[in-house]
């Protein structure tokens, strides 16, 4: 069956639309099924995080949901990239929940949002992953082939 | 499903399909409207049109996750990984739900539920999901996905509409050695002739599927051309009709407001300037919004006329069956128990009331539902009855059951007073030889004393005479409880002990 993550994505869309989405999270652009973009931001006074907003990007392969989307955080002028232990500075993040083991076909582009504004909101350690520069300067690869090890589980 | 094009009536293309055929082909005359022309297909038919297996299926597919639902469905009928309702829903051993097709292929990626993370084996581990989940499925309501096709049914005759009835279905071309599809309507009888198979544009040298001829004489040909005598515009000769009915500036109309009073008839052209500010659009635009509202006010009114009459049906049926119900369950309480095998006439109403109502409710196309409280009513009064005479029947079981129970438990009874009897004679017995266990041992240590040795000879032995002789008696029966019954010792006095 053709363009499954098309429907998929349709309904998702239009639930946005309709119903909005939950607060400190926003559509930027869905101008296709391959790619969309949001932004979420936290809602607590997390020093942290305090007045920023993050930019999310969502790719989707012609699998998704049954594969888990890419999601990654983009740098742009005013986006910058969340400092937490499990992000690294190039905006891949290493959540299990995106990854092929932690993924579930029952989740969706908000849930996955949610899941991040939560990581960021339970987060004190002002901190990157360990070898993240060494990572960022080699990492040349998509993140979905990176083998991330999830020996953390309470992000 | 059927085989393609099987002649059945509602697989006739509309009567008038073939005749226009022929009649565009005999004469210039263009068909009054291109829109049958558009080639519907089945939303997949774009996917999977060339079919590359050998056994091309009759008909593609229905995609249900694309669906148009005319309601909003509830949350708990949409499948969680497509986010649309179920499909061939399976229940997993975990109880939860999703399409067949959904959980599968969930399941190639990772073995667990896709909720709750429990494992789970494809197949294996799947049931068939509760059947209130089928029925509320099956209610709701839906669009053919036909493109051209505005049919509304009950999903679960969706099926049978696209199979069997659907104009706008894609079929096999009659044609068995062509492998393209054509909708239903197009096919001709009797169904031989490709219709994708090429002719000549009567106006130009193009050569046209046959199926696609309409659409080419109405906006594709490029025939002869001449000018129009009126307009000075090049047309297409066989357009030339349509050009003068509908665009041509130069024939004189009237204003599209004159049903609202405007006067103006003049060219087409100056007319068209005049109506973008006509000054009667307010009062038509009026008209027409006071039209629709008749319109919506008069299926209103139908509406409400025919709720009104069923609900007074409703009534009066339930009126009925209440007052025949107290009847029933009044009479039941007067009468004995014979009475209650006899039919309750409330059941016997109810199978006359409410049977052919069922059978319209499973024969009808659409479900007429009209009044489930009644059915449930109805069904609720007939549990009760049915109720009623069980616990009438479970009192009567349980008569029967204690009496039963006591005939068997009498001779028991019996048997255990008798037991109990010569338990009390055996204490009876064994006291006595106790006592004169004692007696003797008394008379022989008496002896010894004495020196006088009459008894001693046979000091183990003691003879039934010796016993009477030395008057140690059984003790008197008087204060034993089992009197009644213990018959032989009644007089065991001179007697050996009796037989136990
Ligand atoms: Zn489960
Ligand atoms: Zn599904
Ligand atoms: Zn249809
Ligand atoms: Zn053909
Ligand atoms: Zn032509
Ligand atoms: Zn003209
Ligand atoms: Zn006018």
């Amino acid at each position: 069956m053709a363009g499954f993550a098309t429907k998929r994505l349709g309904k998702e869309l239009s639930k946005i639309n309709s119903n909005s989405l939950p607060p400190g999270i926003e559509l930027v652009s869905a101008d296709n099924f391959e790619e969309w973009f949001l932004d979420i931001r936290v809602l607590d006074n997390n020093p942290l995080y305090l007045n920023q907003i993050y930019r999310l990007k969502f790719r989707f392969s012609a699998q998704y949901p049954i594969e888990p989307p890419e999601v990654t955080f983009v740098k742009l002028a005013d986006r910058p990239i969340p400092i937490h232990p499990h992000i690294y500075s190039n905006g891949i993040i290493c959540l299990d929940l995106l990854g092929q083991q932690g993924w579930s076909p029952v989740q969706n582009v908000e849930s996955v949002c949610m899941s991040l504004q939560s990581m960021l909101t339970g987060n004190s350690k002002n901190e990157r992953p360990a070898g993240d520069e060494e990572f960022v300067r080699a990492n040349r690869l998509r993140p979905k082939d990176i083998d991330f090890y999830y020996d953390d589980n309470n992000v | 499903m059927p085989p393609p094009n099987t002649p059945e009536e509602g697989l006739l293309p509309p009567q008038s399909e073939p005749s226009r055929i022929a009649s565009i082909l005999a004469t210039a005359t263009p068909p009054p409207t291109n829109s049958s022309l558009v080639q519907p297909s089945s939303p997949e038919a774009a996917n999977t049109a060339a079919p590359t297996s050998q056994e091309d299926p009759a008909l593609l597919e229905i995609d249900y996750q694309i669906l148009e639902y005319l309601d909003t469905v509830d949350e708990t009928l949409l499948c969680p990984v497509c986010k649309t309702p179920f499909h061939s829903p399976v229940t997993t051993t975990c109880g939860h739900t999703f399409c067949a097709w959904c959980i599968n292929r969930a399941l190639d990626i990772q073995p667990t539920c896709p909720i709750d993370r429990q494992p789970l084996t494809k197949t294996r581990d799947y049931h068939r999901p509760p059947l209130i989940i089928k029925d509320q499925l099956d209610r709701l309501k839906v669009k053919c996905p036909n493109k051209g096709c505005d049919h509304v049914c009950s999903r679960e005759h969706l099926d049978a509409h696209y199979e069997r009835r659907c104009e706008y279905t894609m079929v096999r071309c009659p044609d068995s050695k062509c492998k393209k599809r054509i909708a239903r309507r197009h096919v001709q009888e009797p169904a031989s002739t490709c219709m994708h198979r090429e002719v000549s544009c009567r106006y130009c040298d193009e050569k046209v599927a046959l199926v696609d001829l309409n659409t080419h004489y109405d906006y594709l040909c490029s025939g002869a051309t001449t000018k129009c005598s009126a307009c000075d515009a090049t047309v297409v000769l066989h357009r030339m009709e349509k050009h003068c009915a509908d665009d041509c500036p130069e024939p004189q109309i009237r204003c599209k407001w004159h049903i609202a009073g405007c006067k103006i008839f003049d060219k087409r052209y100056l007319v068209q300037e005049h109506e973008d500010g006509c000054p009667y659009e307010i009062i038509g635009e009026l008209l027409k919004q006071r039209a629709e509202d008749r319109r919506i006010i008069d299926n209103l009114t139908d509406r409400l006329v025919t709720l009104e009459t069923e609900r007074r049906e409703h009534q009066e049926r339930r009126a009925r069956r209440r007052e025949l119900s107290r009847q029933a369950t009044n009479t039941s309480r007067g009468a004995d128990a014979i009475d209650l095998s006899a039919p309750d006439p409330s059941s016997f109403f109810f199978d006359m009331e409410w049977r052919p109502e069922l059978a319209n409710v499973t024969s009808g196309e659409n479900r007429t539902w009209g009044s489930p409280e009644d059915y449930m009513l109805a069904r609720f009064e007939r549990l009760e009855s049915r109720m009623e005479d069980l616990s009438k029947q479970v009192v009567e079981m349980d008569a029967h059951q204690s009496m039963s129970m006591l005939q068997q438990i009498m001779p028991l009874n019996q048997q255990l007073v008798e037991l109990g009897s010569k338990v009390g004679v055996l204490n009876m017995h064994t006291t006595w030889l106790m006592n004169m266990q004692r007696h003797n041992h008394i008379q022989q240590r008496a002896g010894a004393a004495s020196a006088s040795t009459s008894g001693l000879s046979n000091s183990g032995m003691v003879s039934s005479n010796e016993i009477n002789n030395n008057a140690v008696r059984p003790p008197s029966e008087g204060g034993l409880p089992y009197r009644s019954t213990s018959r032989r010792n009644s007089d065991g006095r001179g007697e050996p002990p009796p037989r136990l």
